[in-house]
């Protein structure tokens, strides 16, 4: 009987232990509590937001997603390179949903951390607080770039604890309308100058420091400033322009822009540590390095990438076909066009600015050597681009269309006729389809090979054999030392140089020159000449004396920024790349060795897969997800979908 | 082995026996919907590309109000004499509008414009015409004459559709397109390149040859004889709206003996 006594006693007590405590927080998910009351916490979360920054870099690709594995490159759509992979196309990946989860952990982070600050001392929270400000500012800038106004939000939408019931009940009140385009740059603009107040001078490699909110804040501004001077399409819903700027408002954001930049001064450089006044090679190399060297005082701020945790392809892609790695046929994605490399000074050029390739009787001009022709080409287009014969890794890069087996007495006519998009006539010239070929011999006895070793081979399918397309491959961010047997997809570990101070020169160029042509006084012009020529001399080109067009610094923009995907967003807010892109075929340099003469000449033609690229002008407002309008009724559409 | 078989038979029976239960119980679309694009200044339809598909030429948008304010648009393609008709259209209330090379029916902004119609589509056909300001009006003066060295000029005067100076923008194409078949426009395989005369303009350069008779020859040396050829003339202007539509005038043939 004590027994049962017992034991119905210890069942009471049981039963009193279990009261004290049923609702504990869940164990297995992270508590703010564990991440926002130490330093560890706090990097994980940045860490997290970070990677997500929407940058167009080495794993962005405008049919994939950001952070992607990339196939074929950006650069293929803006007329600087062609790629077996890349089509003419928008961005297909509907940028929307992604964009305001990040948003909303900026906001999350923003709301939480002041109650955690006493854990930590100011100019910690200070700091964290810019970084977050920095990336919702980056993450506007991406959306309005895009897709004009979008909707608004600066902070957390729900509370916490909330029921699904509850926040049913308040569905509507989530149904946020879109803002004006104007509020969503100029929301940009507050973000980071308040990142630029609180940011210290100086950050951890990988993470944004004052300087980088300002150089942000140039792009982003200068975009505003260009859409309000050169866009003309208009949408607008009640009081607010969803597409469009007033005309009005170019000043203020060139200045914005100007005066964001002006804060860099002095704290930046461009990277001149190998450069040497007046020598050619020295030049070369130093242009070569700015995208290599990690202690380069041009980086403003990069995105870290280390093997084996976080890894890119760049090299895999866009070495040339004869340096290409062991793993499948990943090579040569990103092949510079005819159009990018005329840019360039130094070459050979027809009065119309185009390559010259014939003498005055018409006949192809012979070359001992496919390098002879680029003797005189400016420094920074050899940092940038393979040229044919040029060496690289210690080869040199064998570019070469066929073997012209015709007789070269009396000089050699056109294959075919200026302006021609037909085939190369199959008399007197032999090709290969692929890099296995059968060498055809020479009059003197040697045997050659009818195509390079890295092109440019007849098929030029995308799943073809790959080679370079143009006569031409990419140099800029290749790694020059890295073994052949890493040049494998996942292993490519450089850094990308998402703001560097040419950049940010570049930008005070161009606002000081269209504030200028505004009547805004001439020292802003003054400016620009000076910047301009900042970055000629360091590419060693030839410094501009006066300066009448705008057309001088987006050229130089083109150049200087060049497979850095920001030429693409360039193109669209100047608002020309429909006029670039109006079913437009891209030219191609062609090396071809004449037998007979025993020399090189050069056939400048179209595109020989006859790919033609057409800007949609509607492409300039992008598609608001479909999506995003059945779940939120109130996002009205762009114009034209 | 045997009883596996039949096992499987049965279940397959049953499965698409039970898959068969459930009909499609929402009537078909069977309305049909026509209409015009007409020029206001000549009541003339207003020639269009050989077919305004998405993004290429005149376009008619659909929206159906039935179900939501805001509803993802359907978009209708017009042939390439400003009419369109289509006959598999489900019942219901549209707001429907047009956009091509003529000024918006719909514009927002500090003067907003709405001209689309608000309709029922039901009792089998229902004509929705629209009347529109082309931005660039282009009219024949005279046949298309061959020419001794067998190319074919045609003279035509370009002039504005519109007398709002928001949408009189700079000319930048005046193309002369000539096709062996009667569908001719800049959709990539409607015109032959070989011998369409093809000019862009930039800056202002183009507007000065607005209002006067203009003659246009083809290129590319005689054009091929014993056949009909089929011409016309296309051009557009700055103004930046589903990537630059042309303004037309109507298909003219030419027969080379």
């Amino acid at each position: 009987m004590k027994k049962i006594i017992y034991s119905i006693v210890s069942v009471f007590f049981l039963a009193i232990s279990a009261c004290e405590k049923l609702d504990v927080p869940p164990l297995n998910v992270v508590q703010d509590k564990d991440i926002f009351t130490n330093e560890a916490g706090i990097t994980a979360y940045m860490a997290r937001i970070y990677s997500r920054l929407p940058i167009e870099d080495f794993k962005y690709s405008p049919t994939i997603n950001f952070n992607a594995f990339v196939i074929g490159s950006f650069s293929g759509i803006t007329g600087e390179a062609l790629s077996r992979d890349m089509p003419n196309t928008v961005e297909t990946f509907n940028y929307w949903s992604d964009a305001y989860s990040l948003i909303r952990e900026c906001n999350y982070f923003m709301e939480t951390l002041p109650s955690y600050a006493t854990n930590f001392n100011t100019t910690q929270v200070n700091t964290w607080l810019g970084e977050a400000r920095f990336i919702r500012a980056a993450t506007y800038f991406a959306l309005v770039k895009r897709y004009g106004g979008v909707p608004l939000v600066d902070k957390v939408l729900t509370k916490p604890n909330q029921t699904i019931s509850e926040l049913n009940a308040s569905i509507e009140e989530l149904k946020i309308p879109r803002s004006s385009e104007e509020k969503v740059y100029d929301m940009i603009g507050a973000d980071l100058d308040y990142a630029y107040t609180n940011l210290p001078e100086t950050n951890k490699p990988g993470k944004v420091n004052r300087y980088a909110a300002a150089a942000f804040k140039s792009r982003a501004m200068l975009f505003a400033g260009t859409i309000a001077k050169y866009n003309v399409i208009n949408l607008t819903s009640g009081a607010d322009r969803l597409c469009g700027i007033p005309s009005s408002k170019t000043v203020a954001y060139y200045k914005a822009s100007y005066d964001a930049a002006a804060l860099l001064n002095g704290k930046y450089n461009l990277y001149t540590r190998n450069w040497v006044a007046g020598d050619r090679s020295a030049i070369y190399q130093n242009f070569v390095n700015v995208f290599l060297d990690a202690s380069s005082q041009e980086n403003i701020f990069v995105r870290q990438y280390k093997y084996p945790d976080a890894v890119h392809g760049y090299d895999a892609l866009s070495v040339p076909k004869q340096l290409e790695g062991p793993g499948g046929n990943y090579s040569s994605e990103t092949n510079p066009t005819l159009e990018f490399v005329e840019m360039f000074e130094g070459l050979p050029k027809n009065p119309d600015g185009t390559i010259q390739t014939l003498d005055a009787g018409g006949k192809y001009i012979l070359y001992n050597n496919t390098m002879d022709l680029f003797a005189n080409a400016e420094p920074r287009l050899r940092a940038t681009v393979i040229l044919p014969g040029d060496m690289f890794k210690g080869q040199s890069i064998e570019i070469r269309r066929g073997i012209y087996t015709g007789s070269a007495a009396g000089g050699i006519s056109p294959l075919l006729p200026a302006g021609s998009t037909a085939n190369y006539p199959t008399t007197n010239i032999v090709t290969s389809a692929a890099v296995l070929q059968t060498p055809y011999t020479l009059p003197n006895g040697t045997k050659m090979n009818p195509a390079g070793a890295s092109g440019v081979f007849t098929n030029l399918a995308a799943n073809g054999p790959g080679g370079s397309i143009t006569g031409f491959s990419v140099r800029k961010y290749l790694v020059p030392d890295k073994p052949t047997a890493e040049v494998v997809t996942n292993r490519s570990e450089q850094s990308w140089i998402e703001l560097r101070y040419a950049e940010v020169l570049l930008n005070a160029a161009e606002a000081g020159f269209e504030l200028n042509a505004a009547g805004q006084g001439g020292s802003y012009l003054s400016t620009a000449l000076t910047n301009l020529n900042l970055i000629r001399a360091r590419a060693g080109a030839t410094p501009a004396v006066s300066l009448t067009s705008i057309d001088t610094i987006r050229r130089e923009r083109r150049k200087e920024l060049a497979f850095e995907h920001k030429v693409y967003w360039d193109l669209r807010r100047w608002r020309i790349l429909d006029q670039e892109q109006n079913s437009s075929l891209y030219r191609v340099l062609m090396p071809f060795y004449s037998s007979d003469a025993g020399k090189y000449f050069f056939d400048a033609r179209t595109d020989e897969r006859n790919v033609r690229f057409t800007f949609d002008t509607r492409w300039y407002y992008q598609q608001i997800p479909t999506g995003a309008i059945a779940k939120s009724p109130n996002l009205v559409q762009n114009p034209g979908f | 082995m045997k009883n596996t078989f039949y096992y499987i038979a049965i279940s397959v029976t049953l499965l698409s026996a039970g898959a068969c239960s459930k009909m499609d119980n929402y009537d078909a679309p069977d309305q049909t919907l026509r209409g015009r694009v007409i020029d206001a200044g000549t009541g003339k339809n207003m020639q269009g590309e050989v077919s305004g598909e998405n993004g290429t030429g005149t376009r008619i948008e659909l929206k159906e109000l039935s179900w939501s304010d805001n509803p993802t648009p359907l978009y209708l393609a017009t042939m390439q004499d400003g009419t369109y008709n289509n006959t598999k259209i489900f019942a219901g209330r549209y707001k429907i509008s047009a956009d091509g090379a003529f000024v918006p029916l719909v514009q927002t902004g500090a003067t907003p414009v709405d001209k689309s119609q608000t309709v029922d589509i039901k009792g089998g056909v229902t004509t929705v015409d629209f009347t529109v300001e082309p931005f660039l009006r282009v009219e024949w003066m005279g046949e298309p004459v061959l020419n001794t060295n067998g190319t074919v000029s045609v003279q035509v005067k370009i002039t504005r559709g519109t007398a709002d100076p928001a949408y009189q923008l700079n000319v930048t194409d005046i193309n002369l397109y000539i096709n062996n078949y009667p569908y001719v426009g800049n959709n990539a395989n409607s015109f032959d390149a070989r011998y369409s005369n093809r000019v862009a303009y930039s800056g202002t350069t183009g507007n000065n040859l607005l209002g006067q008779t203009i003659v246009i020859t083809t290129i590319g040396g005689a054009l091929p004889a014993k056949r009909d050829w089929y011409v016309r003339i296309g051009t557009r202007t700055t103004f930046p709206n589903l990537g630059r539509p042309f303004n037309y005038n109507e298909v003219k043939k030419i027969s080379i003996p």
